[in-house]
């Protein structure tokens, strides 16, 4: 069997998955081939490139069967949390009882991007009054509406102020649907003022103390509604085993993401890594599997980077990519065009930092929520941004935007020239709907003319 | 020896072939694109190398750019339009730090370094609002050719101001300025001013002087005046603004890029 890495369609996988069945490969409880999700639904993934080890294989299945676990342990009795907007942090808190399970309902708007038109979470949006002009998180009234993506939650948490507009919008609508929806207040990350005590973040941001008692308090309010509905009480013990475990996780993924943006070769295609980083938010609803399917991961990257093995030559230019995309596919474009990945900010990049240790555990919780790049201005976001290109050492940066995310739009521009006047590197910003075939020559030509510009940089430095 | 450069656009297949040992332009041609892009190609390729005496074994190397440049098949490789442009505009004014090319289907902004590399650039990317296919729009309306939209709109009093962000509404709000008594000069300068604006809002704070216009709209007269007053800054067209893609595309074949 081939072992080197290779991408590969979906039809080759179900060949490969042959080969590894002979070969005694052990499949996980969700494990199987891929294309059985096409079954599902999700058409997208037949146009789409994936890399071509087991350890990728699972965390495309564990991905793809999120649904299918949020459904069995609602059946077997356990409380299922709905945390919406705060990235990260509520499902730290839920995981830490034994019969608590939590997820992002507002991740329904990736159903479109795996599923097209095969799901009617747009359709029902839209008969809602909340059509394409808004944020692409309106799916999840869809969601909510036609009950087919998961369980209706025990409990619904939403973080509001100083988070994203569009959302709020958004949540309120749900509410007004019949949703009962716990609101919890983040405010706009400030610095301390002259008379205050300044706490750093993780990440690095300041606020003040003040803020992060603040925040303490309204996640107070969170914790106790999630052990009236659990019957027990998170603990600071279990609250500190559940940040150990949660950091634990944020370990693999600070390394595995190290070794792709560093490796000479890329050890695993942008796409997989995306799909990675998406486990420090959630867990996919499992923290222990999600765990083992990281560590795997990290395993074949490093065997592949200590092998001198990867993808896309010596050459390919180095993209840091800024903010998510609605359509996988300009994933794969972009290694198609040249480039490779070399540092991301998915607007998540909070839920990668350690979170702190040697604290009370809901202060140390409160600091990560204020540590979120969507709390403060979008000055601190382009300065994280800054510093994780130059330690990385990405060459040309991508700014992507999703029509109808506010977030995306008036971010970009400003990030895009801050980028540019301060490292003078080459910025392009492209806009990333949920289905980009017509207009991928477009996107092809414009990310391929970002590589051209980068490379004609890289020459002239030699000749410097 | 000579090289060749084919710019596939969205409205017009450009060829040109150029002698890198006198850096000059030997033959150059420009047809309607169609459905067959790479036959349509191949005859203007056959075209201006039978006008220049050239046989095709001895055309060095053909690079290919433009929106339908990867269905060029005989072409040695492709580039996009945003390098070539920059070439092509550099090897005619090689001061210019900003290139504005408006073409049938796209606009965008390219700042140049001062040895002609792109720096960055921009693209409009939302609709036809900033590109030629507006202008096309507007000349079917009006019952002119789109070439002599610049004489009209040189007689315009008071252009009229166009609020539509959207080719399609901006047509419908024609229709209505029609109806009420405006003026086939005045809306023309309106439009022109219109593409335009979007430009400038594409390029933001940071446009470097001197600024290039390149690209077929920057044929039509008045339109490098529409463009002066939006940007705020001088303007000047460059020579032969159709060609300057497939210039481009020549001399980069040329270098062995």
């Amino acid at each position: 069997m081939n072992t080197e890495p290779l991408q590969i369609t979906i039809a080759e996988w179900d060949q490969r998955f042959v080969e590894m069945q002979r070969e005694g490969f052990f499949q996980p409880e969700y494990g199987g081939q891929l294309s059985r999700h096409l079954s599902d639904g999700d058409s997208r993934l037949a146009k789409l490139r994936y890399d071509n080890s087991p350890s990728s294989l699972n965390l495309w299945n564990f991905l793809l069967t999120e649904e299918d676990r949020l459904q069995k342990y609602k059946q077997e009795g356990r409380k299922i949390v709905g945390a919406m907007k705060d990235l990260g942090t509520v499902p730290v808190m839920a995981y830490s009882l034994p019969n608590v399970t939590a997820f992002y309902p507002d991740g329904a708007w990736w159903i479109p991007c795996v599923m097209e038109l095969n799901s009617s979470v747009l359709a029902v949006a839209d008969s809602l009054g909340i059509d394409e002009s808004f944020c692409p998180v309106r799916a999840m009234l869809g969601a909510f509406v036609n009950k087919a993506h998961f369980p209706p939650p025990d409990l619904l948490v939403c973080s509001v102020g100083a988070t994203c507009d569009d959302f709020s919008a958004i949540a309120q609508r749900l509410n007004g649907l019949g949703y009962p929806i716990l609101w919890w207040e983040i405010p706009h990350r400030r610095m301390a003022g002259r008379d205050e005590e300044t706490v750093i973040l993780p990440g690095g941001f300041k606020c003040s103390r003040e803020q992060v008692r603040f925040v303490e308090i309204e996640l107070g309010r969170v914790k106790k509604a999630i052990e009236e509905i659990a019957g027990d009480e998170i603990t600071d013990s279990r609250l500190n085993d559940g940040i150990g475990i949660a950091n634990r996780v944020r370990d693999v993924l600070r390394e595995l993401r190290r070794l792709v943006f560093t490796a000479r070769l890329a050890p695993l295609p942008s796409l997989e890594l995306l799909i990675a980083e998406m486990f420090a938010i959630h867990f996919c609803s499992d923290r222990k599997e999600a765990f083992n399917i990281l560590s795997n991961l990290l395993v074949e990257v490093r065997k592949r980077v200590s092998e001198g093995k990867g993808y896309f030559g010596l050459d390919a230019v180095k993209v840091f990519w800024v903010n998510p995309v609605a359509d996988l596919r300009v994933m794969n474009l972009l290694e198609d065009c040249g480039g490779r990945i070399c540092g991301t900010d998915y607007l998540f990049c909070h839920a990668l930092d350690e979170i702190p240790v040697g604290v009370p555990p809901m202060e140390a919780l409160a600091m990560m929520a204020l540590a979120d790049p969507m709390t403060g201005s979008t000055g601190d976001r382009a300065t994280r941004i800054c510093n994780d290109i130059n330690l990385f050492g990405a060459e040309a940066v991508i700014v992507s935007r999703i029509p109808g995310a506010s977030h995306c739009a008036l971010e970009g521009a400003i990030i895009a020239e801050r980028v540019s006047s301060e490292l003078q590197l080459p910025v392009v910003e492209l806009e990333v709907p949920p289905l980009t075939d017509s207009i991928m020559p477009s996107l092809s030509t414009r990310i391929s003319a970002l590589v051209e510009t980068a490379l004609s940089c890289r020459g002239k430095r030699r000749v410097r | 020896m000579i090289f060749a450069g084919i710019d596939a656009g969205s409205r017009t297949i450009k060829v040109v072939l150029y002698d890198d040992n006198g850096c000059r332009v030997v033959a150059s041609g420009i047809k309607d694109q169609g459905v067959r892009q790479v036959d349509l190609a191949k005859a203007v390729f056959d075209e201006v190398t039978e006008k220049a005496g050239i046989e095709r074994k001895n055309v060095g190397r053909i690079v290919a750019t433009g929106y339908g440049r990867t269905a060029i098949d005989f072409a040695n490789t492709t580039i996009t339009e945003i390098t070539c442009h920059a070439c092509g505009v550099h090897h005619w004014m090689p001061d210019a730090r900003t290139v504005v090319d408006i073409g049938g289907q796209d606009s965008k902004l390219l700042r140049l370094e001062p040895d002609g590399r792109v720096r960055d650039f921009v693209m409009n990317d939302r609709c036809a609002a900033g590109t030629g296919r507006f202008l096309e729009v507007v000349a079917e309306r009006l019952g002119v050719r789109v070439g002599d939209l610049g004489a009209l709109a040189q007689m315009a009093t008071n252009a009229c101001a166009i609020s539509s962000m959207c080719v399609v509404f901006a047509e419908t709000e024609i229709i209505g300025l029609l109806a009420s008594g405006e003026t086939p000069e005045n809306i023309v300068a309106g439009v022109q001013a219109s593409i335009t604006s979007r430009i400038a809002s594409m390029a933001g704070r940071s446009v470097a002087e001197p600024v290039v216009f390149t690209g077929g709209v920057a044929l039509i007269p008045g339109m490098d005046k529409a463009l002066e007053s939006a940007l705020g800054r001088k303007v000047a067209v460059c020579s032969e603004p159709q060609l300057t893609g497939a210039l481009g595309a020549a001399i980069l074949a040329a270098r062995g890029d």
